[in-house]
């Protein structure tokens, strides 16, 4: 119907213009959204700014991070509301985040549980919810929560990013709770299963890590030049305590 | 980088009981490395870890981060916070 009128309205059917504008007009289409997608993602930036902002102001007043009228907690909810309203773009991901964020900030750990429940298995945003679930877990030590979601999305997740963070998460929550062996097996899992994914790297160190670098197993060797251009040898250090200090400028 | 001053105080007192510090510094480029050595004045050996090789052997994921070994060469304490650490040499030292 659009491009029958457009056709009648600038050009004859079968004229040089005619045939341009109905071959641009799938260009055209493609190109609106595209530009919403930036338009909105401004916005929730301008958003994102706005609720730092305030927030650093209430803590400077010495606000807490538990108080009901933190503007975390508003926040959370004006980025909930997005997201209900805005369903399926680049920038519903973002506010859906920041909306778990400023919850698991809050310390409104059964509010987050709940919101996280009506996102469906195959949404997008798990990709980072998962990994907010995971520090809420740290936090409360209760893991029940997020091994069960992870587990879900190792399943049923589209995305094999997702599938991957989700089963690098349960081996993190295992580690945390002590339980090395369970954590290595997971972490080993990504690390075959995901080879290509920016996980399997951590993954594998990870598991080394578990296997050979517990107290009372031998610090592993290594042969370096010194910024001054000296050899060192670590083994030159036997029969010494030594420290290593691990530090950055940045 | 708030530890150096007190980092140096340990090292003066532990440095003659057989106590060595190494330097490890994860930076992308040597010359802030260099330049924060000097400014800082800092006396035990550094390494510029380039490419990542012995942050990856010790699966270092963020800085600081304190490895202890012991005088036989085993891993003491692994990311062991800077205040705990005078407490753990003195552990080993009188170990031995």
């Amino acid at each position: 119907m659009l491009q029958k009128s457009f056709t009648r309205r600038l050009g004859r059917p079968g004229s040089l213009l005619g045939i341009l504008l109905f071959l641009a007009l799938p260009v055209i289409a493609q190109n609106k959204p595209a530009k919403r997608d930036d338009r909105e993602m401004g916005r929730v930036q301008a958003m994102i700014t706005q609720a730092k902002k305030e927030a650093e102001e209430f803590s400077k007043s010495g606000g807490k991070t538990d108080d009901l009228k933190h503007p975390n907690l508003k926040w959370a909810a004006t980025f909930w509301r997005y997201r209900l309203k805005h369903p399926g773009t680049p920038a519903t991901v973002v506010a859906t985040t920041q909306a778990f964020t400023l919850l698991n900030r809050s310390n409104r750990i059964s509010e987050l549980q709940t919101k996280a429940d009506t996102l469906k298995l195959d949404d997008p945003t798990w990709e980072q919810i998962i990994n907010v679930l995971l520090f809420a877990s740290i936090k409360t030590k209760d893991y029940s929560y997020l091994l069960a979601k992870a587990e879900a999305l190792t399943q049923s997740a589209v995305d094999p990013k997702i599938k991957a963070r989700a089963r690098f998460n349960i081996g993190e929550a295992n580690w945390k709770k002590g339980d090395t062996e369970q954590a290595r097996i997971n972490f080993q899992t990504v690390v075959t299963q995901y080879p290509n994914t920016p996980f399997a790297e951590e993954a594998e160190g990870n598991v080394r890590e578990i296997e050979l670098l517990n107290v009372g197993q031998p610090a592993p060797q290594f042969d370096h030049i010194t910024i001054n251009g000296d050899p060192l040898s670590l083994a030159g250090f036997k029969g010494k305590i030594v420290v290593l200090k691990f530090w950055g400028t940045y | 980088m708030g530890e150096v001053p007190l980092l140096k105080e340990l090292y003066a007192q532990y440095k003659d009981q057989g106590v060595a510090v190494l330097g490890i510094a994860l930076d992308e480029e040597l010359k802030p490395v260099k330049e924060m050595v000097a400014s800082k004045e800092i006396s035990w050996p550094q390494l510029w870890d380039e490419d990542d090789t012995i942050s990856k052997l010790y699966n270092v994921k963020g800085t600081p981060f304190y490895y202890l070994l012991d005088q036989e060469g085993k891993i003491a304490a692994k990311d062991i916070p800077f205040k705990k650490l005078s407490g753990a040499i003195d552990e080993l030292l009188k170990k031995k």
